[in-house]
């Protein structure tokens, strides 16, 4: 409980920290937080082109709103997965990337990651609203559903924290997890039906076996991707069963990089 | 008559190892290659340290280079645990071991207080209360909007010294860097220690200049190779502290 406590007593250190990095990532460029959107905004046209022109990658139609714009479905997908992969990698960083912070001041450890989800998840929320009006204008009537996105953005957030304190810790130890979890996220997302329908996927069960997609399914982003479409693409109830799995996952994985964490947050200083 | 205050600060017993290993052992190769086998020496830094700290007392740690003085600060600051023993302390703790810890260079001296003001523990209540006081004792007041990259070292380190200085704790506890800025500086900064114990507050400092020890500490202690080897007045601490320097000789 003192812990707890202490970790709250701290909040306004998280804060300053968040500002940190918003106010300091952009400084001196001309465009400043502008530049935040130009980068989801350069690989969705990439994405777009390569798969829905050259490759002629058809998205399903958004049902009930209608929606049929392979760019837009793509990034209903693709700005979770963005925001899911900034905050792992930023959080593996954020430990050994302030090193000299840990080993001269005192503070509550945890707020590092949580001020690299804080200064992401704020990024995140610009793309959204971007987003949200720019399907408003194509059609797509995301506005009652948005406290539904909200909640799992959150969501999405404790159980990317999660995971990045975990490997926050792991990298400690091991600085060769840095890179593994490059090429891991990397691969991650190929797993991930983000620039591909899963149908493809339910296509290739259909002919060597239903195990191939529940495998598939096991993936916890797979699901947070189909309930931001159900939502947002095509304006409906997520699934009750994707649903409960994203709560799962979230939960869980955030306790579990929670009490990693705490376990080895007195011997950070000597470990770096 | 009223029972004298309880000391600011115990350390009772604390040890300290250091496992040095043959190899790096911050890949995951090494550790396989390792296996199970560990291949360390172990390094005795702290060895069952204990003494007192009086409330309101300015406390001294003197030693030769590598005794063991930073590792036991950075104990007392709990940057670092000890592995055994315990250090209790009567109070909130802050600590100097490094000004301008947290910095962020593309930011400007104001936005940096508050920054490195939260990182040091105040609240933004006090922050807003203290600026005009933290900006005019490190006078940069001219460059206070400006990014702190382009500051030079002497304005760098007297802001960081004005923010921590200002941090108001029970116990402060703080590590060679009293040698900062130009001699008026230096003189502001004494006066602020003097104030501080005024008002009743503990200071534990690392030192080396045995001159600045003997006129701002009361009680020191003497460490060498991770132990105690002597603990009571300043006065008497520096004396043999300084006899065996001269022995050594």
């Amino acid at each position: 409980m003192t812990y707890l406590r202490e970790l709250y007593a701290s909040r306004e250190l998280l804060s300053n920290l968040v500002m940190r990095e918003v106010k300091g990532k952009y400084r001196r460029t001309f465009f400043g937080q502008l530049w935040s959107l130009f980068n989801p905004l350069a690989t969705m046209l990439v994405y777009t082109v390569v798969f829905s022109v050259i490759f002629r990658a058809r998205p399903s139609v958004g049902d009930p709103s209608g929606t049929d714009i392979y760019a837009l479905w793509l990034m209903c997908g693709l700005l979770p997965w963005l925001f899911f992969n900034r905050v792992v990698s930023g959080g593996l960083a954020s430990i050994t990337g302030n090193a000299n912070l840990i080993k001269k001041v005192y503070f509550p450890r945890m707020n590092l990651p949580f001020a690299v989800t804080g200064s992401t998840g704020f990024t995140w929320l610009n793309e959204m609203a971007l987003l949200a009006v720019v399907l408003m204008l194509f059609g797509s009537f995301v506005l009652p559903w948005i406290p539904l996105v909200l909640a799992f953005m959150a969501l999405l957030a404790l159980f990317a924290t999660g995971l990045g304190m975990m490997l926050a810790v792991l990298t400690v130890f091991f600085r060769d997890a840095q890179h593994f979890t490059a090429i891991a996220l990397q691969m991650w997302m190929y797993l991930t039906p983000i620039i591909y329908p899963i149908t493809l996927v339910e296509d290739a069960a259909d002919k060597y076996g239903d195990w191939l997609l529940t495998v598939y399914r096991l993936n916890p982003m797979e699901r947070f991707v189909t309930v931001f479409r159900q939502l947002m693409y095509d304006n409906r109830w997520p699934d009750l069963i994707d649903t409960a799995w994203c709560v799962g996952w979230a939960f869980g994985v955030f306790a579990i990089g929670f009490l990693i964490f705490k376990r080895f947050e007195n011997r950070l200083a000597r470990l770096l | 008559m009223s029972s004298p205050p309880p000391p600011a600060v115990v350390v009772d017993n604390v040890s300290l190892r250091y496992r040095m290993y043959k190899e790096k052992n911050d890949s995951l190769k090494t550790a396989l290659l390792r296996g199970r086998r560990s291949v360390h020496e172990d390094f005795l830094a702290l060895d069952g340290v204990s003494f007192e700290v009086p409330t309101g007392s300015t406390f001294g740690l003197v030693g030769r280079n590598g005794a063991g003085k930073s590792t036991l600060l950075k104990c007392l600051a709990r940057i670092i645990y000890p592995d055994g023993g315990s250090i209790r302390a009567n109070g909130k703790v802050a600590s100097l071991l490094e000004v301008g810890s947290g910095f962020h260079q593309e930011l400007s001296g104001r936005e940096n207080i508050f920054l490195n003001g939260s990182i040091l523990g105040m609240s933004k209540k006090d922050l807003t209360r203290k600026l005009d006081e933290i900006i005019e004792f490190s006078g940069v007041e001219k460059f206070i909007d400006q990014p702190v990259k382009n500051y030079s070292s002497g304005m760098y380190v007297r802001l960081g010294f004005s923010i921590a200085i200002n941090v108001d704790p029970d116990i402060l506890v703080v590590d060679e860097i009293l040698a900062v800025g130009d001699a008026a500086f230096r003189a502001k900064c004494a006066q602020k220690f003097v104030e501080f114990k005024e008002a009743g507050k503990t200071v534990i400092m690392v030192t080396h200049s045995m001159g600045s020890l003997k006129e701002m500490c009361d009680q020191a202690a003497w460490i060498d190779q991770g132990r105690l080897v002597q603990v009571g007045s300043a006065d008497s601490v520096v004396a043999a502290y300084m006899a065996s320097v001269d022995e050594g000789k």
